[in-house]
């Protein structure tokens, strides 16, 4: 297996991923189910994590389907301009299907708006998704693309705001992006990495005199700088995605941000962690999940740090 | 000085840092570098953060004892940055951006034992609000850790030692 075939085990996540939590999420809201909505979100978040390494797989795959005979370079440009604009809305969309799973822990409701914004979001990053797939199936499956000649054979029109181009230019060719970047990407990791140690620390028997419950309060400042590395990162990767692509390190370091993904979700919406009081030493499991998330993030840290030095990028 | 400087780099333990391939050497101490980083920093802005009004129903008094472990990161990038240092004594020393990121952690580090003992040191903290001045070092302590983040980083750009750069900027 190579990273075109995980690609393809990927790619049909985040298209019928959204449909689904999408879908639930609507009858979740019309039947006023609060377990269906929180489920749902759920969902909406597990798929915008997946959709990091599908979104990464694809470029991985275009690196080596680029030289291969009957592939047309353009319409995979396409593909990959309409999927980074469709990845941008799909991680939005997650990050407020978060912040709303946060705040029905946090308050018992989330804000009527809030939950307004993430049916308007999720729609629009389905499109974008659905849009993207659709370029993408023309790539390696002739028996989708129409038999009519003319409409065969005439140019592809890329009609994505964001180039994929552009970006890339933008990055390399400005001389103070990079570094900035780079500076902004170590401070992003100073403030999540706080954060996780904070709460995970205290799960594991530190600073007991504080209940899980107001510590959860500190979790969006760590979300606000693991979305600042998101940003960054994805920086770095469109700048430079060979240096990435076939990179040990840096594919274990996404393994392990996979991971934390669906252990953010526990701590931010489960009931056993929550249920931890002050002066009360939690339960083995959630100790196990706290010991997890501490040990997956040092995992981050050096994994990301070794990508010039196991890897072969800067 | 430059005698010093020029036996430190000389030293058996720069060499090794320098010379070897291993990845147990150079690039092992560099990743302690940041996960320091990440214990320093980490701890003392979620203080700063909860200070200025963040998460305010953390009571203070038990984070106390998250200092330790700010200390902790502390010791570990005191010992990688040393070691980091004396593997190119003399051309780290010539840099501007180094001593001013010198400069910005021996700062960072008095807001912080400040703040320590302003705030941590009243038995009171958690019954009255957070005074103007502690909340102006939280404030000061963000800002200063940012600044000589940023000024590490940048050391791998701009100046005498720039291995990053010179990958970078080389190869385009």
């Amino acid at each position: 297996m190579n990273l075109a075939h995980l690609h393809l085990l990927l790619n049909h996540v985040p298209t019928v991923g959204f449909a689904v939590g999408l879908c639930l999420f609507l009858a979740g809201l019309l039947q006023k189910d609060e377990k269906i909505q929180r489920v749902s979100l759920g969902i909406l978040f597990a798929v915008a994590v997946l959709c990091i390494p599908a979104y990464l797989t694809g470029v991985a795959a275009s690196e080596i389907l680029q030289d291969r005979p009957g592939i047309s370079g353009e319409l995979m440009e396409a593909h990959q301009d309409a999927a980074l604009s469709a990845f941008a809305l799909m991680e939005l969309a997650g990050g407020l299907a978060w912040l709303a799973l946060w705040q029905f822990r946090r308050y018992a409701a989330a804000a009527r708006p809030l939950l307004i914004a993430i049916v308007l979001v999720s729609a629009g990053a389905f499109a974008l998704m659905a849009q993207a797939a659709n370029l993408g199936g023309g790539i390696r499956h002739p028996e989708i693309v129409s038999l009519d000649e003319a409409a065969a054979t005439a140019p592809v029109i890329n009609t994505a705001w964001l180039k994929t181009s552009t970006l890339r230019s933008f990055i390399n060719d400005t001389s103070w992006v990079w570094p900035a970047s780079e500076a902004i990407h170590f401070i992003g990791l100073g403030l999540a990495f706080g954060v996780v140690l904070l709460l995970n620390l205290r799960v594991l028997g530190m600073m007991k005199g504080v209940s899980f419950a107001d510590l959860h309060r500190a979790l969006p400042w760590g979300m606000i700088g693991f979305a600042i590395n998101l940003v960054t990162g994805m920086l770095f990767f469109i700048g430079v995605p060979g240096q990435y692509t076939n990179n040990a390190p840096f594919q274990w370091k996404i393994v392990c941000l996979v991971l934390l993904g669906a252990n953010l979700i526990y701590f931010t919406s489960l009931t056993d962690p929550w249920r931890v009081e002050a002066g009360a030493d939690a339960p083995r499991s959630v100790k196990v999940m706290a010991a997890s998330a501490i040990v997956l993030w040092l995992g981050v840290v050096y994994f990301g740090r070794m990508l010039p030095y196991l890897g072969g990028a800067y | 000085m430059m005698d010093l400087l020029l036996w430190l780099e000389e030293s058996g333990l720069s060499t090794w840092l320098r010379e070897s391939q291993s990845i147990m050497a150079f690039p092992f101490v560099l990743a302690l570098h940041t996960l320091g980083l990440g214990l320093v920093v980490g701890c003392t802005v979620v203080v700063d953060v909860r200070l200025l009004g963040g998460a305010s129903r953390i009571p203070l008094k038990p984070l106390e004892k998250y200092f330790s472990i700010m200390w902790l990161g502390f010791a570990v990038n005191a010992v990688s940055g040393v070691m980091l240092f004396a593997k190119e004594a003399t051309t780290v020393s010539s840099s501007v951006l180094f001593w001013v990121k010198m400069a910005l952690i021996a700062l960072a580090m008095w807001v912080v034992t400040r703040i320590r003992a302003q705030v941590f040191d009243d038995p009171l903290i958690d019954t009255h609000p957070v005074p103007g001045r502690v909340r102006a070092l939280a404030l000061a302590s963000i800002l200063l850790w940012a600044a000589a983040i940023t000024a590490g980083r940048l050391l791998a750009y701009i100046g005498p030692t720039q291995p990053e750069a010179a990958i970078i900027f080389g190869s385009q």
